[in-house]
């Protein structure tokens, strides 16, 4: 092994070695920083002209929540009138704008119509459920959907490949609706000689006075059937892309070279194979993982799953502009900053990215 | 060699077996948890029933969705309460009585009750709630038309709740709102708005208590066995939220729910011969029907809209309305659970509804409805269509669809279907609740799909239709349903509300009912009726009221199916599904701990 001081036989003085690294390494921080800086401000524009767009949309919808809200109620025009003024429905466009993006800036996200509190206390007693919602169907689809790929496209053609293509690319064509509907159906009423073993909604059993334990288990019973249905329509995109990777990387010269040091086959691909595979999966795993909370609206409504997809669902309805936004102004950052995070990865996991 | 292998198995391995053996043991001690819950379970009873809407708030003041009135209803008091076949009765109120200028009620309010804080309940609360509603307009959210009437309430003494009305007030027993306790709600009064009321347990009084709830998902009552009209049979009451009937009825039929109140007819059908559930039918509390605009106009009489002209004679309205097959409506929209259309107020209250003579009757016959035509003047041209005499324009009406509502669409077809052989065309235009009630109050429109539900008190529903509700000359202050306004009308509207006897109230009412009839302005197609399903294994009584011949239950309350509903005589349940979908989980988790820890162990040898 050789000494630090070996790399540079002509140098004497510690000093005349040491500056030069010092600013190999400053030239390598202030070049990521320059890069960070031009995607941070990317993703900010981003953010800003979604958010106008989103404005926009919303304000165009032909809507008069008032009367959605007291729809069938008797209600006399003096009460609807009051009940715009104090929602502030009856303000001008440009003085709503204004406040959205007044509200954006200092994080307060305003007063929900609808549920008559604030949208940031909405969204915060809803965000944990769909985190864990979404967080664990991501994982599992990620987890089955790589290992599915890289088996398959590491054997194109082979049955392990047909049927995994083709039961995952099924899967994913089913309207994720659908699918809940029949999962709901078949194990929360059981059929057959088998009993319903999962429950048809919510996210625990009312009431439920057990130990800690007891509780997660119960959670967990409640979480199986939003995230399989989740996991089945998911896992097909990881599949996909594993698969094409694996396939791109077959003919390498570098497997060649695995597979002369004696190495078998299956440690040739999860060694040198899968790894270098793995870099185009990676920017769709955080596109996932950027629409982590917006993903589950149609789950969420299925199984009565207490997150921020049927809160969006809700506001749609009436719609409840104020919501509507906040929720909007969620989903999209959490979608850019996920992008921004695949981008600063992406430049971790391949050194062509550095170099460019 | 091997043993020492064996006996220094690599980290990972160990810490993949010792995962999987720790999520074994709480798999193991979450099962017995499970089973010892269930079985503690069985000594307090819970009846759990599906929440008809989303819930938001607790504050009687600000609440809109049902599911919180039905609760809110069940832990605040009120003067009165709907008896079982929905006519006021003494709650907080023992008895009433009124001035000769009918003016002035006098309520004697029921001595002895406490709040759940142990507080006594008096006529100042009742007065201080009252006061509250009439003049704070946040109050007012919820209930404020109720009282627009009101001139002043006063508590003389903890006994005595005097009322004065502006003018006589015959619907005053319908108009109980939620009385709240002047104690607790004193320091709210400055952030009403904002105030939820979810600080657990809810001071408040009824026959249940409201101890918790968890954010869309229940809400957890407790039984009051103190309440006066006798405790509830159930220890605890828990309503829970689904977000879409097939989960709640998939939820019924597993036996996570006891009760389910609002299901389709489909639903209904399907579950009909079901293990362990009944299904029940109720007289129904609203119509649908179709809306003919007979003419836009303000309250000063100036026309306004794009309403088509033709539409004004009466002769046309009243062939489209022989033109319409209701049963067929019935039979094929309601799956026949309903009745057709005919009386403004439905026949879940008894009381007010009404039914044309057989010589004022409107049935299904198309002949009738051509010759009606025919005899107008209204020719048919080479495709069918008639033509009007006058201004040579076909008989082509536009007909706007709730785009939300499956069964516009189904009606909207068969309305196609018949009047299309009587020369009427019909352009459909589906569009949202939004879109449709604006071209509504602006008279832009020809035809529309309408619906309405009603509580016992039928003024509200009664006064959509009257001159009074028509929009101002700047288009504000509209509320009609479909611009109808007959003086006649009016003035029987005007005499009912001053008509104390109810008795000959419900006559002038009934009176007003023929009236709008007569104007087909307002075509009643179908009344539907309610249809809930109930868990009989584990609910031995739960309807009250006696069916009639055709197996229709009167309109049910839920203050009293709740209060009133019994246990069934506990029977031993199967958990074996709630260990297996608690097992296959964990036994899943496990499985991949120990597929990773064996598979890294086997390719050990192989790294590089």
């Amino acid at each position: 092994m050789a000494s630090p001081n070996a790399i540079d036989p002509v140098s004497v003085e510690a000093g005349a070695v040491e500056r030069p690294r010092a600013t190999a390494a400053d030239r390598g921080r202030s070049t990521f920083l320059a890069y960070f800086a031009r995607k941070l401000i990317a993703a900010l524009v981003s953010f800003a002209v979604t958010l106008i767009i989103g404005f926009v949309l919303f304000s165009i919808m032909p809507a008069d929540p008032v009367s959605t809200l007291t729809r069938g109620r008797p209600t006399s025009p003096a009460q609807l009138a009051h009940l715009r003024q104090t929602l502030g429905i009856d303000q001008p466009v440009w003085h709503r704008f204004l406040t959205f993006v007044g509200h954006t800036l200092t994080g307060n996200l305003g007063y929900s119509w609808q549920y008559q509190q604030s949208v940031s206390g909405l969204i915060g007693s809803r965000i944990g459920p769909t985190l864990l919602l979404m967080g664990s169907s991501t994982v599992i689809s990620v987890v089955l959907g790589l290992w599915l790929g890289a088996h398959s496209g590491w054997r194109p053609g082979s049955i392990l490949d047909r049927v995994s293509s083709g039961v995952s690319l099924t899967l994913w064509s089913v309207p994720t609706f659908w699918l809940g509907i029949i999962l709901l159906v078949l194990f929360s009423v059981g059929f057959g000689p088998i009993p319903a073993i999962f429950p048809a909604g919510g996210m625990s059993t009312p009431d439920y006075n057990g130990s800690t334990i007891g509780y997660v288990l119960n959670v967990t019973q409640h979480l199986v059937l939003p995230c399989l249905t989740l996991v089945l329509v998911v896992f097909a995109q990881y599949v996909t892309i594993m698969r094409s990777s694996i396939i791109d990387e077959l003919g390498s010269p570098y497997l060649l070279t695995a597979r002369a040091k004696g190495l078998r086959d299956e440690m040739v691909r999860r060694k040198h194979a899968v790894p270098n595979a793995l870099l185009p999966s990676v920017t769709v795993i955080f596109l996932q993982l950027g629409g982590l909370v917006a993903g589950a609206i149609t789950v969420e409504t299925v199984y009565s799953w207490p997150g921020l997809g049927y809160l969006t669902f809700q506001a749609l309805r009436i719609p409840d502009l104020p919501l509507l936004e906040g929720t909007f102004i969620v989903f999209s950052a959490s979608i850019i900053v996920m992008n921004l995070l695949a981008d600063m990865l992406y430049r971790v996991l391949d050194p062509r990215v550095r170099a460019q | 060699m091997t043993s020492v292998r064996n006996r220094s198995l690599p980290r990972s391995i160990r810490r993949g077996l010792a995962a999987a053996a720790a999520l074994g043991l709480v798999a193991v001690v979450g099962l017995i948890g499970v089973g010892s819950t269930a079985a503690s379970a069985a000594s307090e009873t819970t009846l759990t029933v599906a929440a008809p809407s989303e819930i938001s708030t607790f504050n009687p003041f600000l609440s809109y969705f049902d599911s919180e009135l039905y609760i809110l209803n069940s832990i605040y008091p009120a003067l009165t309460i709907g008896d079982a076949k929905n006519i006021p009765e003494p709650y907080l109120a023992t008895k009433w009585s009124t001035s000769t200028d009918k003016l002035t009620w006098t309520f004697t309010i029921r001595s002895g009750l406490k709040w759940s804080d142990g507080k006594p309940i008096t006529a100042a609360d009742v007065a201080w709630t009252y006061n509250l509603v009439m003049k704070n307009a946040t109050a007012a959210t919820a209930n404020g038309s109720l009282l627009t009437n009101f001139a002043k309430v006063t508590a003389p003494n903890a006994t005595t709740l005097v009322i004065t009305t502006k003018t006589p007030q015959a619907n005053m027993l319908y108009t109980s709102i939620p009385v709240v306790p002047q104690h607790v709600w004193e320091s709210k009064v400055s952030n009403l708005k904002n105030f939820k009321n979810m600080q657990f347990p809810v001071v408040g009084y009824g026959p249940w208590q409201l101890v918790g709830y968890k954010t869309d998902q229940y809400a957890t009552l407790k039984a009051n066995k103190d309440f006066f009209m006798g405790a509830p049979k159930y220890d605890r009451l828990v309503e829970q939220v689904f977000k879409n009937s097939d989960a709640s009825v998939a939820a019924l039929k597993s036996g996570q729910l006891e009760q389910d109140a609002e299901i389709t007819a489909t639903q209904f059908k399907a579950l009909k011969n079901a293990k362990n559930i009944t299904t029940y039918q109720q007289e129904p509390t609203g119509w649908t029907g179709i809306e003919i605009n007979p003419g836009a106009i303000t309250r000063s009489g100036k026309s306004i809209g794009t309403g088509n002209p033709i539409l004004k004679d009466a002769k046309v309205r009243t062939a489209i309305a022989w033109a319409i097959d209701r049963k067929t409506l019935v039979t094929k929209v309601l799956d026949g659970l309903g009745q057709t259309g005919a009386g403004y107020l439905p026949s879940g209250y008894p009381q007010w509804a009404w039914q044309p003579s057989a010589s004022q009757a409107i049935n299904y016959d198309p002949a009738k409805a051509n010759q009606i035509l025919d005899d107008a003047g209204y020719k048919k041209g080479s495709d069918g269509i008639r033509t009007d005499p006058k201004t040579h324009k076909k008989l082509t009406f536009r007909l706007g669809t709730h785009s939300d509502t499956t069964s516009d669409s189904q009606i909207a077809s068969y309305l196609e279907g018949w009047l299309k052989p009587i020369g009427i065309s019909l352009d459909v235009q589906p569009m949202s609740f939004t879109q449709l009630n604006a071209n509504l109050l602006k008279g832009d429109w020809d035809i529309l799909m309408d619906a309405w539900k009603t509580g016992a008190d039928p003024t509200y529903l009664l006064s959509i239709q009257t001159c009074g509700v028509l929009p101002k000359d700047d288009g504000t202050g509209a509320n009609t349903d479909a611009f109808y306004c007959d003086k006649s009308y009016d003035a029987d509207y005007k005499k009912q509300t001053q008509q104390f006897d109810q008795g000959e109230r419900a006559t002038t009412i009934r009176d007003m009912q023929s009236k709008l009839y007569d104007a087909n302005v307002d075509i009643m197609l179908y009344y539907a009726d309610g249809l809930s399903a109930i868990r009989t294994d584990k609910v031995a009584t739960y309807m009250y009221g006696k069916a009639n011949s055709g197996g229709i239950f009167p309109h049910q309350n839920l203050f009293y199916n709740w209060r009133t509903a019994t246990p069934a005589a506990t029977k031993s349940s199967s958990h074996t599904g709630v260990y297996l979908g608690i097992g296959i989980p964990v036994v899943a988790i496990i499985a991949a701990v120990g597929v990773v820890g064996l598979r890294r162990r086997s390719t050990a040898a192989d790294r590089e």
